[in-house]
């Protein structure tokens, strides 16, 4: 069997992971994903709120303390905007290390695009050139009148191609990020669960009473390894009754292909469904870790295929 | 469970599993409260256990198919090297050193371009002023119709005059300052830079223009018999203002030299190099504008001696001068 051409969608995911590998100077690819549009966009706008709203208590202040003459008042607005809001994208970003306070609350981080620190003339490039891109076309677009309706349209349109930019390539960079070499990634939460292979519960005291031949563990590979796992995890948490009935179903439909993919003969009680499960697992895991060791690396059950065995 | 029947990848985890968790809970708090929190030995151990980690990672993603352990690993050598691998600098020594060293040392080294950038404006200058004394139907075209104020070849002397020594202006104080801020300058000045990455052409030519008003500004003034006094309202915020716009152009054709002269790297390589100066530039550029507006904005009204205003503008355009000339030299 020759392997099919990757689907659409296939090589998009593949993009997608080659996207979001970073090179750390200590020569590994570390893993970081690249943050979505929707985050980006929900974090620009906590800070455009948080800085317009800074900028009007402040412009509202000078306005009722009457420190300035009424026809001012608009050049005092717009530069009110101007000098909080872009040393606010660079400082906090310094002093963050890339992330100001709408990028924290959502959980995205500008990152230097091959690897290594963040430097001052990055992140400042790429806030400059976010006043380029966005805000003063942005501006522009706002004040214009219809009686010039050129300058609108042009800097509609360079908005436009500004938010474009960003969905035509795999990183999701933006004019600014590619003038600073920096691109934004998600941070995920590191959650360290329990090792399955060593779980001493009750349930699994049991587990010695199954053995499994090596030629019964030839079957499956990588990725019915780890959805077995997943399945297994998915065990541990809480049930009520339907739901606790709808898993002892699945559990003994599982338990009926794998005994008769591997030919395990010997019928399995009912009790000791998990128990199997959990055994064949720890029993799989151990055998495919030490043919990976031995340079025999399964990805699924087809590898067999593959390697034309 | 006993030791020995533990299979290969779980008695790996095991060994290392506390260090990990050091690790994890020495980057939550250097992500929430900063690396400066950590003492002495913690700071060593963030470093060392990130280390210890990503070796980890490389073995675990060689031995172990345990998808929760190596989720785990790759998320925490992400977040560690994230806080590792962090500007430490205080902001204070950052802008200290763009000051001290990075703004003047970028000034000097693009020297050629700043050349251009002051040529383009000085040809603009000359021409627009002989081109008034050719003929003053000139003045009308060079002049953008918004920008005189009623200061035209039909204006009367004493109206030129007024203007020149005005006593009371509409606007006073901060919302002058703000108002020549983004006044016709300032968006020239960001339009020149900006421009300069589309083949140099726009920001010379726009630089150029911005000359040919100017000159044909002043040669109406000289020929009323007000140059002197013309060139006193000019300086005292002119120099720096001006100055400002040669150096955006400056920056501008930096970038678009970049462009056009790419050299031995690739034209978006070769353009991310030049960004390092020009940026530099634009700031410098963006500093000046603001010193020029407050100039602008406060004293220009307040000083009415034309002495004075040479003296001020020009002594603020000499001290920008040694700034760039003599701060950041290296001690030899």
């Amino acid at each position: 069997m020759t392997a099919a051409a990757p689907s659409r969608k296939e090589r998009r995911a593949q993009r997608r992971r080659n996207a979001s590998r970073v090179m750390a100077p200590e020569g590994i690819e570390l893993n970081l994903p690249i943050a979505g549009i929707g985050a980006r966009l929900g974090a620009q706008i906590t800070d455009v709120l948080l800085t317009s709203t800074f900028a009007l208590s402040l412009f509202l202040i000078i306005f009722f303390s009457e420190l300035v003459d009424p026809w001012s008042l608009s050049a005092v607005a717009v530069l009110l905007f101007f000098i909080i809001r872009i040393p606010y994208y660079i400082v906090t970003e310094l002093i963050w290390n890339g992330q100001t306070l709408g990028k924290r609350f959502v959980k995205i981080r500008v990152v230097a695009h091959r690897g290594g620190p963040l430097t001052t003339h990055a992140l400042v490039m790429r806030n400059i050139l976010k006043e380029a891109e966005v805000f003063l076309p942005g501006t522009l677009l706002l004040t214009l009148d219809s009686d010039a309706p050129y300058g609108s349209l042009i800097s509609m349109a360079w908005v436009m191609m500004a938010f474009a930019i960003p969905l035509s390539n795999p990183h999701r960079m933006r004019l600014g990020d590619f003038a600073a070499g920096t691109h934004v990634v998600a941070l995920q939460d590191p959650i360290l669960l329990s090792d399955l292979a060593k779980s001493s519960s009750a349930k699994t005291t049991s587990t010695t009473k199954f053995t499994f031949q090596a030629y019964q563990l030839d079957h499956y590979g990588r990725f019915e390894l780890q959805t077995l796992e997943s399945f297994l995890r998915a065990q541990e948490r809480d049930m009520d009754q339907a739901q606790y009935k709808r898993s002892a179903e699945t559990l003994a439909a599982i338990v009926e292909r794998v005994r008769k993919k591997i030919g395990y003969a010997d019928a399995v009680k009912r009790a000791d469904h998990l128990a199997f499960l959990s055994a064949f697992y720890k029993a799989q895991r151990a055998y495919l870790e030490q043919r990976q060791i031995f340079g025999d690396r399964r990805t699924d059950k087809f590898h067999r295929d593959e390697t034309g065995s | 469970m006993e030791e020995g029947t533990l299979i290969r990848s779980a008695r790996f985890r095991q060994e290392r599993e506390a260090d990990w968790q050091r690790l994890e809970t020495l980057v939550l708090r250097v992500e929430k409260r900063g690396v400066q929190t950590l003492d002495f030995a913690e700071a060593r151990d963030l470093a060392s256990l990130y280390r210890q980690a990503t070796t980890s990672l490389a073995i675990a993603r060689e031995i172990s198919l345990d998808k929760a352990l190596l989720a785990y690993l790759e998320t925490l050598a992400a977040r560690a090297y994230l806080c590792v691998y962090a500007q430490q600098e205080r902001l204070g020594g950052i802008f200290a050193r763009f000051f001290t060293q990075s703004a003047p040392q970028a000034m000097r080294r693009s020297w050629k371009f700043l050349f251009f950038g002051f040529a383009c404006m000085g040809l603009g200058v000359l021409v627009g002023y002989l081109l008034y004394f050719e003929a003053s139907d000139w003045y009308h075209v060079f002049m953008p119709s918004g920008m005189a104020n009623g200061r035209g070849p039909d204006a009367s002397t004493a109206y030129l005059r007024s203007v020149i020594y005005d006593e009371d202006p509409e606007v006073e104080g901060l919302g002058a300052f703000a108002t020549f801020l983004f006044s016709h300058n300032t968006r020239i000045a960001i339009f020149v830079f900006g421009l300069g990455l589309f083949a140099c052409a726009p920001a010379a030519m726009l630089t150029f223009y911005n000359g040919l008003s100017l000159g044909a500004f002043v040669a109406l003034h000289v020929d009323r018999g007000l140059g002197w006094d013309i060139g006193g309202w000019l300086s005292i915020h002119g120099v720096t203002e001006l100055s400002a716009i040669c150096i955006a152009c400056a920056g501008g054709l930096q970038l678009g030299s970049a462009v056009l002269f790419p050299g031995q790297r690739r034209r978006g390589e070769a353009l991310r190099h030049a960004g390092q100066d020009a940026l530099k530039l634009a700031l410098i550029a963006a500093i000046m504008l603001v010193v020029a507006a407050i100039l602008e904005g406060f004293f220009r009204q307040l000083v009415q001696d034309m002495t004075m205003r040479y003296v001020i503008g020009w002594g603020v355009g000499a001290l920008w001068l040694a700034w760039f000339l003599f701060a950041g030299r290296e001690q030899s």
